[in-house]
């Protein structure tokens, strides 16, 4: 029986997210919070691989309250349990910070055979988090996993295809394995209105700082993280363009092709 | 941790025996600017052994140094190996600063080895700034799906850790400086490697999947309709061009990762780029913003990308397109 963990993050729909003219600061309010888009492609990709092998699909998150949205989400597509870890003191957190804190409390649920990870999120975007979570949990690790072809539960290895910049590679790695998923092969599943029912009541395991034994406050939060972020600002835009407008597409299209003849 | 313990800026130099990564290059030019401006060496860790000519290449990029590293585990690349060499090469030497081209290989280890040692890892910056003040390198790259630019430091651990994506950075050579080489034997057990390639098929080539060269992009933003691509293509193939989309559009699987243009995607520099649709979000600005004249067509007047264009016009995208399917028809 494969124990399987699926690292999720909600994040906020960036592509909806608006600029304050006046504070050049983000606009968040009315801003829907979503499950990062690709972390439903490593969720699929792990209760795909349950329903072969057979085990326990078990999701994780670190986020405000509302996250456990995001987790109610995964359990109504397949996953068996729900870890939420909340605490103020996990915010401001780099991806070494997060890292620490999702490994730290994971491994009071066991040890995972098989772990997925989105590739990226919507809204950090670092994709560093499958790399460091393999670290801190001493896994092999395959990026770019298109799809898992057999786990080997009795040699300890897994086969996977990877999709790489020139061609698609078939390796072998020990277990535990982390993956970061590719969406190629598993497009997620649209629940079926008895999960979905299910999933609004089901348990979901919440832990802060102090219900995991041992946690270290050095390495949580704003303490714990090496990088950080002095100041944003606005991207800086230059004049407009020529703008064409001569009254009728068909006229804009002629003026264009004069103005871009020379470097047709 | 002592800042001042620490010393020159490192680029991992990826190649595979033949030809060196051109990112591993373009970060060696870039870098070289910066470790100028701090007065440190730049030094390019090579494992293994480059042909005479490549070796040349990266010494015209003026390296002070190179680390050249041999050993057992290097044999074809894997994470634990090269996580391991450079957590150990970190330990003794104290670099300031790691570089790594954000291939997938570099994406991989890189991260890894700073999660090890530990130190702050940065991914995907566009623009990169030396602080006297601090001596800190301030990583620039946009955030927040290109609405924001953000500057990330790493004020108090070293090194500082940076994957930089293929083409962010441009190659040019400032030339040959005085260059020492030191070797290093750092072996890594093989039967400690935890993953093993057991085969490679190399796509089929498919010239229209490789934008990064092409002289003329059409671009589809998020506005697209499915039913509306072949329009595109045909446009693009009568310019004698290639169709090119932004992440978003990725996003929803309408087109393949390849073709996504901007941080995240690829780095074009085509001689026209005509954008269809495209809001003009920063990231993928980032990606084609050299190139040599930008026409945008959105129906929305304030679109930003009306701020980067040389021409623009403001419509629905699917009749410009049309209407300039007729003009080169005719």
């Amino acid at each position: 029986m494969l124990n399987i963990l699926v690292c999720v993050k909600q994040v906020p729909d960036v592509n909806l997210v608006k600029i304050d003219p006046v504070t050049g600061s983000l606009i968040r309010k009315g801003v829907p919070a979503i499950l990062n888009p690709l972390d439903a492609n490593a969720l699929e990709a792990a209760v795909q691989t349950k329903e072969q092998y057979g085990g326990t699909v078990t999701c994780i998150t670190m986020g405000p309250d509302q996250a456990a949205e995001a987790l109610r989400e995964c359990l109504a597509a397949g996953a068996d349990k729900a870890i939420l870890l909340s605490d103020r003191a996990f915010a401001n957190a780099d991806t070494l910070a997060t890292s620490y804190v999702i490994t730290s409390a994971a491994k009071l649920f066991g040890s995972f055979d098989l772990i997925f990870c989105g590739k990226e999120s919507l809204d950090g975007a670092t994709g560093q988090m499958g790399s460091q979570l393999a670290e801190r949990f001493d896994a092999s690790q395959l990026s770019s996993m298109s799809l898992l072809l057999a786990v080997d539960e009795a040699g300890k290895t897994v086969t996977a295809e990877r999709e790489l910049e020139k061609g698609v590679e078939t390796a072998e790695a020990k277990l535990p394995c982390l993956f970061t998923v590719e969406k190629t092969n598993y497009r997620p599943r649209i629940p079926n209105l008895k999960s979905w029912k299910a999933s609004r009541t089901a348990e979901i395991t919440t832990l802060n700082s102090l219900s995991i034994p041992g946690l270290d406050p050095a390495q949580i939060g704003d303490p714990g993280s090496p990088t950080k972020v002095p100041r944003t600002y606005p991207p800086v835009v230059g004049e407009s363009g020529h703008m064409i407008d001569e009254g009728s597409t068909e006229k804009n299209v002629d003026t264009l092709f004069e103005l871009i003849a020379d470097v047709l | 941790m002592n800042k001042n313990d620490y010393r020159d800026m490192w680029v991992f130099i990826e190649h595979d025996g033949e030809t060196i990564q051109p990112v591993s290059l373009e970060l060696c030019c870039e870098i070289r600017k910066i470790a100028d401006a701090a007065g440190e060496k730049l030094v390019a860790v090579v494992v293994g052994t480059l042909p005479e000519s490549e070796t040349e290449k990266l010494m015209e990029t003026g390296v002070d140094v190179i680390l050249r590293v041999s050993g057992t585990g290097y044999g074809y690349f894997n994470v634990d190996a090269y996580a391991n060499l450079f957590t150990v090469l970190c330990r003794k030497y104290l670099p300031t600063a790691v570089f790594v081209g954000g291939t997938i290989n570099g994406r991989d280890f890189a991260p890894r080895f700073a999660c090890r040692l530990p130190t702050g890892c940065t991914s995907d910056a566009t623009e990169l700034v030396w602080d006297p003040k601090t001596t800190d390198i301030e990583f620039i790259e946009p955030a927040v799906g290109g609405k924001m630019m953000a500057v990330i430091t790493v004020p108090v651990m070293r090194p500082q850790v940076g994957t930089i994506r293929p083409g962010t950075f441009k190659y040019v050579p400032t030339g040959k400086r005085p260059c020492s080489v030191i070797e290093e034997t750092v072996d890594f057990p093989e039967a400690e490697i935890r993953t093993r390639v057991l085969d490679f098929k190399a796509d089929d080539f498919d010239e229209s999947l490789n934008i990064a060269d092409a002289d003329v992009i059409v671009c589809v933003g998020n506005a697209v309709k499915v039913d509306s691509l072949p329009k595109y293509r045909e446009l693009a193939a009568l310019l004698g061009g290639k169709l090119g989309c932004t992440r978003p559009v990725f996003d929803r699987g309408v087109l393949p990762f390849k073709l996504v243009i901007g941080q995240s995607g690829v780095v074009v520099k085509p001689k026209l780029y005509l954008s269809f649709g495209v809001s003009g979000a920063v990231n993928h600005v980032t990606g084609m913003q050299d190139s040599g004249c930008i026409v945008a067509v959105n129906k929305d007047p304030d679109a930003a990308i009306f701020k980067y264009c040389d021409y623009g016009i403001v419509g629905d995208m699917d009749e410009v397109c049309e209407q300039m399917l007729r003009h080169l028809r005719r």
